[in-house]
């Protein structure tokens, strides 16, 4: 008898949970048990910075060659490129699919839940 | 009588007008499909006024129209593009006295042409990443960001213009103080290269705040 198995109401009214120490909770005014229309504002993480390891080699190439743009034609030509690149991207993303990360913005979350709202009431 | 307008805009459905020439004298059968579109399109749909600095003429450049716009003062566009039209001559008037006064085999090396002097000069003096101000934790941080063609252009124009306006002799004129840091950034020397150095450095400098960036 080392752990005597009592059930879980004897332990809870030996505890004196029901003698005015615990009450069960008594919900006064509710408020109405269903889903707002609207999430809370939540801060949208800032995406990373694009371009920085072109923007790194085309500066270590000018630390080596005394910041001339002539030596370092190619590496300013790559780093043009994945500019052009990311400006046509952030172009081209459409706001209202998914972000990078998976998850809508909370404006546009709140914007389509007001189009679709709860149903509180039947008439 | 004219009523000045403040701002005006036309129509969404207004196109732009097209100045070239040459795009009119294709014949139809080496038109892709989209140019065919494009004309048919132009027919149907009214067509906005070409500005007065637009011109069809072979002799005009955009970019150096922009140029006398940076540097016309109060509207002044008569003196500005007498301005221009001087500096250019004052190129080729240097270039040329070099041409004549070179040995035989250099002739081929000295570029006369003042409109290439001018293109390249502004290639040379635009700079390649700018700083900008970002605010991060109640401290302002320069952060190296790329630039558009756009702003790398106009850079580039205003240094050169208040360059020439400040760093000149009482009694020398715009054209020749002008000819003089043309020449000198055709050929990657003189005080605007030195700055869009000193830009490129600062820049460098500050290579750790490029995560700041979010875009």
């Amino acid at each position: 008898m080392a752990a005597p198995a009592y059930p879980a109401w004897v332990t809870r009214w030996v505890s004196g949970q029901w003698r005015n120490k615990k009450r069960p909770p008594a919900l006064r005014p509710p408020r109405p048990l269903a889903l707002a229309d609207k999430v809370a504002n939540r801060r949208e993480q800032p995406t990373e910075a694009t371009c920085s390891t072109e923007m790194s080699v085309m500066m270590a190439c000018w630390k080596q060659n005394d910041f001339n743009d002539a030596p370092c034609a190619e590496e300013i030509r790559m780093f043009y490129d994945c500019v052009a690149k990311a400006e046509k991207e952030r172009k081209n993303q459409n706001e209202d699919t998914l972000s990078s990360r998976g998850n809508l913005p909370s404006s546009k979350v709140n914007k389509l839940l007001r189009r679709f709202p709860q149903i509180t009431r039947y008439v | 009588r004219i009523m000045p307008v403040r701002w005006s805009r036309y129509n969404p459905s207004y196109l732009e007008p097209e100045v070239k020439k040459d795009s009119y004298q294709k014949p139809l059968e080496e038109l892709t499909e989209e140019e065919r579109e494009q004309m048919e399109l132009k027919a149907v749909r009214p067509i906005k006024a070409a500005p007065p600095t637009l011109s069809s003429s072979v002799f005009s450049d955009p970019m150096v129209s922009k140029f006398t716009n940076m540097m016309m003062k109060s509207g002044n566009k008569v003196l500005a593009r007498s301005l221009m039209s001087q500096t250019l001559e004052a190129i080729k008037r240097k270039q040329l006295e070099k041409y004549h006064k070179a040995p035989e085999n250099e002739k081929e090396t000295i570029e006369c042409n003042p409109y290439v002097i001018f293109h390249q000069a502004l290639n040379n003096c635009q700079p390649i990443i700018g700083l900008s101000n970002i605010t991060k934790g109640g401290k302002t941080y320069q952060v190296p960001v790329p630039l558009t063609d756009n702003r790398k252009r106009f850079l580039a124009m205003k240094w050169l213009i208040t360059e020439c306006r400040d760093n000149k002799h009482r009694r020398m004129m715009m054209p020749e103080k002008l000819s003089q840091e043309l020449l000198l950034a055709f050929n990657n020397e003189g005080p605007v290269i030195k700055r869009k150095h000193v830009l490129h450095k600062m820049a460098e400098a500050n290579r750790a705040y490029a995560h700041f960036r979010w875009w």
